[in-house]
Order: C-alpha cells, then structure tokens, then sequence
C-alpha cells in the first residue's frame, strides 16, 4: 500500500467524499440512483472509504476480509456490477486529480504513482467483480439443482397406475432424466401402466416425440404399458404432419381420459357411492 | 473356466428361464440351442425369462435374445420376457433393439400371469 495515496485520502476524506458522490449523481446510471436511497447511497459510499483508509492502520489480511464484507454487502444490495466498477473507477480518478492538484503528483514521480494507484485500485475491482461472479455462479447452479428436482416428478396416483407431469420445454438432457427417472419410478412402484401427460409441454418437434416415443418403448421393455395424454390439438396436428408414428402407443387427449382407459387396463373403475340408507 | 448353463425348468406347459448372470457370447448361444430344444422335447407353449438380476447388456446378448424370441416363436411358443432393469431397457432402445411384439412384465409372477392370460385366450 502507497501511505502517501492514503493518508492524502484520510487527510481529504470528507472533501473527496462530496466530490465524489457529485460525480456519481451525475455520470451514474439513472435508473440505480433512482432506485437506491439518498440513504442507503451515502452511507455506503462512506463505509467504502472507510475500508480504504482502515488498510492503513490495518494489516493486509484485515484490509482484505474486511472488503470481501464490503463487496458482499454490495451485492447483497443488489446493485449492477457495472455501476460499481464505475464507482471505484471515478473515485481513483477523483484522487489521483486532486493530488495532481494539490501537486502531490509531479513530473519526476507520475509513473511510480501511476503505478502505485493500478496496484492499490485493482485488487479492490478484482474483489467486487469476483464477489459477484461468485454469486451469480453459485445462483446460477442452485437454479439448475431446483430445475432437476422440478424436470422429472412421477406420481402414483392409484395402485400401479403412474403419471408422470411434464412441464416446459423438452432437450437431451432433460430427456434422458425423463426416462431414467420413469423407468425406475416404474419398477419401484410396481406400475402397470403409466401415464406422461405433456399438458404443459408446449413445443413437440420430432426430437421431442422420438424421446417420448423412446420412454414409451423403454417403460414397455420393463413390463408396463405407457400411455401419453394431455395431446392438445396444435400437438396432434404437428405429430401427424411431421409424419411420427405414434400407432404403437396409446394416447388420449386428457388426463383425466387417460386415468379412466388406465383403470379399465387395470380392471378397476371409480363407482359412485350409495347412500346409505 | 467354462460358465455353467442356464437351467431350464419346465412348469406345466411351460418354460422357466431365469439368467441369474452375465452371459457371454458362448453360453447365450449354448442357451438359445437349449432353449429350442427344450420346446421340441416338452412341446411347452410358453416360456417366460427372467432378467430381474441382470443389469448390464452388449449388442450381441440382445440379438440372441431377440432372435431366441423369434425362434421360439416360430415352434409355437408365446414369450414373456420379466424384470427388465431400467439401465437395461434404456441401452435396449438405445441400440434399436425394441423388442418389438413382446410381451413384457414387471417380475415373474405378473409375467407367468400374462402367459396364462395370453394361452388361455
């Protein structure tokens, strides 16, 4: 760390502070300084100085645990990475030409401090854009994790009648999940006939019927019958046009049509209750 | 070492196969000899397999059986094929072997249950 760059901040804090915050108001996007406080603005801007000048008195280690904090509040914010790193940019340039101005910066000592600036400042941009990175990741893949857990749940609604909901848009990935997590539904609950209802599938190209008919092929290999319900009319016109044969499975357009063939396959049905007298 | 062979058990008219190991290319093809065999000599009109302990197939062990199935068929026996492992019936599909006009159960006892549906018809 350059005590020179420092102590000039905590000498000037308050001046460069205003100055500071000024230019921000004024280059800053509207859009975060509308949204964010006049509040919540001052007091944070004014917590980040005094991370930079506590680096003084403190040790490296501090200095950096200490605006991890920092970054993670700023993120916990929810402030744009984009305005930050525009923040710390213009704070550097409001020191740097204020100590040209005050003439600590001379022609005999411009690159060291140049230098000494680069080195003080990146670390700083490093750690914010690293804390957001981090959190956008880690995001990024719990939404994946939910997304699984929600690609594939298998039902079974009665005895040995199954239904599998799908939801959204078909791909490889989440095909294979489909079928694995069928087949083993299947033999774990003894199914004899499962129902995947594509209700909520809203795009059935041929990739999309060749793993549905694939799962329908594997879920009979296990012993089962499988059914495919929930064929809007849009979908059964594209399956014909498209030339897919679905003739080896049956399909029915609701599920509710597709519970009631199941029960008839498995010699059940749902009677209404008498009253008793 | 040579690997045992299968055992084939008869039970009233029918026949019982359970493959309780990995096959290799030798004793599937010793199987399938057996098993046609097996249907001369007992004139059983149907056979179930079991498969409920196998959990791993090559290309040629399904073509054996999809050709057994078809051999069988052609003596006059019905086939119901039980206890297909979900990795198993995935890798079928995935090499094309659908084991098209199969019959197919979950384990041995709703397999035995079809046989006797379909023979008694």
């Amino acid at each position: 760390m350059n005590s020179v760059i420092l102590n000039y901040i905590q000498e000037n804090k308050d001046q460069i502070f205003n100055e500071w915050i000024e230019s921000l108001k004024e280059n800053g996007d509207e859009r975060v300084v509308k949204v964010v406080s006049d509040q919540v603005f001052n007091s944070t801007s004014y917590e980040f100085i005094d991370v930079i000048i506590a680096s003084v008195k403190n040790s490296t280690e501090e200095f950096t645990s200490r605006l991890s904090d920092f970054s993670e509040k700023v993120v916990r914010l929810g402030w744009p990475l984009s305005f930050v790193t525009k923040a710390l940019n213009i704070f550097g340039k409001i020191v740097f030409q204020k100590m040209q101005g005050d003439g600590l910066v001379n022609n005999e000592n411009q690159m060291d401090t140049v230098f000494e600036f680069d080195r003080w400042m990146n670390p700083m941009v490093n750690e914010m854009v690293n804390m957001y990175s981090s959190t956008w990741e880690r995001t990024v893949s719990m939404q994946k994790i939910a997304l699984q857990e929600l690609s594939a749940p298998l039902i079974p609604v009665f005895d040995n009648i199954t239904v599998m909901p799908l939801v959204g848009t078909i791909d490889t990935e989440r095909a294979k999940q489909i079928m694995e997590n069928l087949l083993q539904g299947t033999v774990k609950h003894r199914s004899e006939v499962v129902l995947i209802d594509i209700t909520g599938v809203p795009v059935v190209d041929t990739m999309v019927a060749h793993h549905i008919i694939q799962a329908a092929d594997a879920v009979r290999l296990v012993g089962a019958k499988c059914m495919i319900v929930g064929i809007r009319p849009e979908i059964a016109q594209t399956i014909v046009n498209l030339g897919i044969d679905l003739n080896q499975i049956t399909t029915k357009n609701t599920l509710k049509k597709g519970v009631e063939a199941a029960l008839e396959i498995t010699k059940r049905k749902i009677v209404k209750v008498e009253e008793a007298e | 070492m040579r690997s045992p062979r299968i055992p084939i058990l008869k039970l009233h008219n029918c026949l019982l196969v359970s493959i309780q190991w990995e096959l290799d290319d030798k004793t599937a093809l010793q199987f399938q000899e057996d098993l046609l065999n097996k249907i001369h000599v007992t004139s059983a009109n149907g056979v179930v397999i079991d498969l409920t302990s196998i959990d791993f197939i090559d290309s040629f062990i399904a073509k054996v059986l999809g050709d057994v199935i078809d051999m069988s068929k052609l003596m006059g026996a019905k086939v119901v094929i039980t206890g297909i492992q979900p990795a198993v019936a995935i890798t079928l599909i995935e090499l094309g072997i659908g084991l098209n006009d199969v019959l197919t159960a979950i384990d041995l006892e709703k397999g035995l249950e079809k046989l006797q549906q379909e023979l008694g018809e």
